[in-house]
């Protein structure tokens, strides 16, 4: 070998890792360069005192007990798992019926409850009243009348109506005297007919 | 050096085994690399009841993680792996840092004292050479003082005779790093291990 193994090549052959043709390359370099005869014999001489030292393998102590914990310990986390997955498919299979159920039930509460509903506002308490008709003459303006046969009141709701300034006069414009006086401080009060 | 082992060959067909659900196989995998591994373990963190936790560990990982394992590579390098790792999150969580640790990359080698007071003491002369269990524990107490790269590397190389490639697998980093590491990490033990060393 006429020239220099690379500082690899150098390191795996002082460590005795080179095998084949790079083995013999090396060996041929190396034999006319007898301080890296001496740098490997001082790397395996090294290695010879470690290793003696400090055992590569050494058997743990209650080496049965020590595997009977591992088995354990596997056992015991494919239990786990496999516990949980029966639950999920446990859940899983009453999933189904529990979520027909539940849609029958929810089905047979929103028929019940807009059944109610209806009578409510169109009964009013009443037979034979029926829902007031309303007009608002000002652009904007959109009214909303809700009537409860519990509460024996109809509400109409006005909405994109200014605030009522509290300059108003009530009792002059009233048209009923059997309403009373109320505070028109509030913006969008809904009116109440008892 | 990487060439199949026949140990190595009966790996695969425990590990096919295993990887069916074959506990029985899996214990023979244990039985056949648990010193190995409690070796490696117990020389990186030199507490043994923690390193036989870690080492039960390293196979109870090895276990969950089997069906991912593919025989590209050695199951021991594989295993090994495992060890580095929690081998890492051990010595994190328990922030062992070598107190006084000298700097390769600072320090030349003649510039360490090996006569300090953390330096074992040597013998009289070759002819009173310690006996390998007290050389192991002096060569415990030098390996304390390198980092835990420096450490391991030599743990792998010298004491368990692994290859470069295999070291830098099992490491995660390039071959060039471990023989860094490798050469740093002799140097600097050489020299806490003078008397003893040169004795021998």
């Amino acid at each position: 070998m006429n020239t220099n193994p690379d500082d690899t090549t150098l390191a795996l052959w002082l460590d005795d890792e080179l095998e084949g043709d790079e083995l013999s390359r090396v060996e041929a370099w190396a034999a006319e360069h007898p301080e890296q005869l001496a740098a490997r014999e001082e790397v395996r001489r090294w290695r010879r005192m470690i290793s003696a030292s400090i055992p590569a393998a050494e058997e743990p102590p209650a080496a049965e007990f020590f595997n009977e914990r591992i088995q354990h310990a596997i056992r015991e986390s494919t239990h786990a798992s496999g516990h949980a997955h029966r639950i999920a498919r446990t859940w899983s299979h009453l999933w189904m019926p529990l979520a027909a159920c539940a849609g029958m039930v929810l089905a047979f509460w929103l028929g019940m409850s807009t059944h109610q509903k209806t009578v409510e506002i169109t009964n009013h308490g009443n037979p034979d009243a029926t829902l007031p008709n309303l007009y608002t003459p000002l652009q904007g303006v959109e009214a909303e009348s809700f009537t409860s046969a519990s509460a024996a009141a109809t509400v109409i709701v006005l909405t994109g109506i200014d605030a009522i300034p509290d300059s108003v006069d009530f009792s002059a414009t009233a048209a009923s005297q059997r309403w009373r006086e109320i505070d028109s401080t509030a913006g969008n009060a809904p009116t109440a007919e008892p | 050096m990487d060439e199949p082992t026949p140990e190595a060959d009966d790996d695969h067909l425990l590990v096919a085994q295993a990887q069916q659900g074959d506990l029985a196989s899996f214990d023979a995998l244990v039985t056949r690399h648990r010193g190995r591994i409690f070796a490696m373990i117990r020389n990186m963190i030199h507490q043994e009841a923690d390193a036989w936790d870690l080492s039960q560990e390293v196979f109870i990982k090895a276990w969950q993680a089997l069906p991912r394992f593919e025989a590209r590579a050695r199951f021991s390098t594989w295993l090994y792996r495992i060890a580095h790792n929690l081998v890492c999150d051990w010595t994190r969580k328990h922030r062992i840092e070598s107190v006084g640790e000298l700097n390769d990359e600072i320090f030349g080698r003649e510039r360490i004292d090996a006569r300090s007071s953390t330096t074992p003491a040597g013998g009289d002369s070759p002819a009173d050479s310690l006996s390998h269990q007290e050389l192991r524990h002096k060569i415990e107490d030098a390996l304390d003082k390198l980092s835990p790269e420096h450490r391991q590397v030599v743990v792998l190389k010298d004491a368990q005779g692994l290859a470069y490639k295999e070291i830098a697998d099992i490491m995660e980093c390039s071959i060039g790093t471990v023989m860094s590491r490798l050469f740093y990490a002799r140097q600097k033990l050489q020299s806490l291990l003078k008397d003893e060393y040169e004795s021998r």
